[in-house]
């Protein structure tokens, strides 16, 4: 019918317009996608206060109050220590790279000394001009990082709030518009997506912290130094699957390596970061998170390549989820629409 | 301004038919005015066409939905027709003002539809799907237990028909068996 065909050529226009103008404008996709890191984690707790009693819009409000105000104070007691531990890392960095240029040039030397002249390999002054040079582009970048940075902080939150308050609405607007025929699969498909996100979401960060807090912990017993930042790093790069436990080790091993650590730190400096990823694959991810996507290893790892190529760092973070959902939306029209014509 | 005004009378007269039919439907009917505002603001309203399908059997349903005006057939496929493409349907009912139908797929887990329905002529129906029962019952478990009891009670009552009718065709059969060994 001509009415169904306008409606779903109107949707599909809507959709396009809005992707094209979330991957066009600047922080726009960041925002979005920590808005609806804030709309899945408050949702549940939205809905706790309405069963209550209170109306949607109290709900929220109240609830973005108490959540502004922790993360407020939250942000008071840990940036110092972020920040005494990022400006103690900025004073010491040049010694740590002639470390690592030293630790080379000794290979070097040692690897030339064995090939005895038949081929003369030298890295060591190349590399220790590159390191400088990413060291002062990597703190120089830090104040537009920053205000990046703030205005995600803005945004997002911003963008969370009216989505908590009205984001049922406005897909029911969008669900209008759908036509007919497809409008029962729609109206699954965009349930199904809202709840596998947001235990998704849910999941992960759950994950995240408590990889965070453990390596936090244990790098404190040790008595290791800069723990707070390299426990937050542990936590961020833990979002990455697969490799991301891996890179969130490195500095701080780096680090031990560069301080002529003995071999008893270098110890439990490994089974600090052993102990964290025990945690989370024996109780984390079996009891929390594998349930809640289910795509094969090999998709998951070709999925993360393919976000690394096409987003960066991000791309590794948002690529399952985003994977699962097409995987979502192409068996949801694999069922509605082909399987029941056979 | 006329318009927006007329418009507005319009609309205010369309929710309250639609809020008319909610009230008189088994599952909402306890409800409260308050509780069924609530309601209204989660169910979804969907205009039809003449012969336009509001589902089709095999197709996997999510939820139910009332007849607010206009008229529903409700055909199923006849499985004697030969197999040369065109399938035939057989007619099981016409439903109007206020009947429901699709209520059995509010609680079933992929289940298909086991009929086609179309609407015969302009149709306003009301679709209640299985997020809507799942939303008002995270969001208000009052409302939900009410709408789940009633829905219990409706299911009960088909089942307990559906069991009649088979008593009856068990019995026509032992008739016809009887009639047959008699012959």
């Amino acid at each position: 019918m001509r009415n169904n065909r306008i409606r779903l050529l109107t949707v599909l226009a809507v959709l396009i317009l809005s992707f094209w103008i979330i991957l066009k404008v600047d922080n726009l996709l960041l925002s979005l996608v920590l808005a609806f890191v804030i709309y899945y984690l408050l949702s549940p707790l939205v809905s706790y206060l309405e069963r209550k009693g209170l109306s949607r819009a109290i709900s929220t409000t109240v609830l973005y109050g108490l959540t502004l105000t922790l993360m407020t104070g939250l942000v008071v007691w840990l940036f110092p220590v972020i920040s005494n531990q990022v400006n103690a890392l900025k004073l010491e960095l040049p010694r740590y790279i002639e470390g690592i240029s030293a630790l080379v040039f000794s290979t070097e030397s040692r690897v030339n000394e064995f090939l005895n002249s038949v081929y003369t390999i030298d890295i060591s002054q190349e590399l220790r001009a590159k390191m400088f040079s990413w060291a002062s582009v990597l703190f120089e970048g830090l104040p537009g990082f920053a205000q990046n940075f703030l205005s995600v902080t803005v945004l997002a939150p911003f963008f969370a709030f009216f989505m908590l308050l009205d984001g049922r609405q406005a897909s029911r607007n969008l669900l209008a518009l759908v036509p007919n025929n497809f409008f029962e699969m729609a109206l699954h498909l965009l349930h199904q997506l809202g709840e596998q996100m947001g235990h998704f979401i849910r999941a992960r960060l759950l994950e995240a912290l408590i990889v965070g807090l453990v390596v936090w912990g244990g790098l404190a017993l040790i008595d290791f130094r800069f723990a707070a930042l390299f426990a937050l790093f542990a936590a961020l790069t833990n979002l990455i699957p697969y490799v991301g436990p891996l890179i969130g080790a490195v500095p701080a091993v780096a680090l031990a390596v560069l301080n002529g650590s003995s071999s008893v730190d270098l110890f439990f400096l490994l089974l600090v970061y052993g102990v964290a990823q025990l945690v989370d694959i024996v109780f984390i991810i079996p009891l929390v998170v594998a349930k809640i996507v289910n795509l094969h290893p090999v998709t998951v790892v070709i999925v993360i390549i393919i976000g690394a190529q096409l987003m960066g760092v991000l791309g590794m973070i948002i690529s399952i989820p985003v994977a699962s959902a097409l995987k979502l939306v192409l068996s949801s029209i694999f069922t509605h629409v082909i399987d029941f014509r056979r | 301004m006329v318009s927006a005004l007329w418009e507005n009378i319009f609309r205010r007269n369309s929710t309250d038919v639609v809020r008319g039919t909610l009230s008189r439907n088994l599952l909402f009917r306890e409800l409260s005015r308050g509780e069924l505002r609530f309601v209204m603001d989660i169910v979804h309203v969907r205009e039809y066409r003449p012969g336009e399908k509001v589902f089709s059997q095999g197709e996997v349903g999510v939820g139910m939905y009332i007849i607010v005006k206009g008229a529903v057939d409700i055909l199923v496929e006849d499985l004697s027709s030969p197999h040369d493409g065109r399938k035939k349907d057989i007619h099981i009912a016409r439903l109007s003002k206020d009947d429901f139908f699709g209520e059995l797929s509010l609680i079933e887990d992929n289940g298909r539809r086991n009929a086609s329905a179309v609407a015969h002529e302009d149709t306003q129906l009301i679709g209640f799907f299985k997020p809507d029962l799942m939303e008002i019952l995270e969001r208000n478990p009052h409302i939900g237990a009410k709408v789940v009891y009633r829905l219990a009670e409706v299911l009960g009552q088909r089942l307990i028909k559906t069991t009649e009718n088979i008593a009856e065709l068990r019995k026509e059969i032992q008739k016809l068996t009887e009639k047959g060994e008699t012959v």
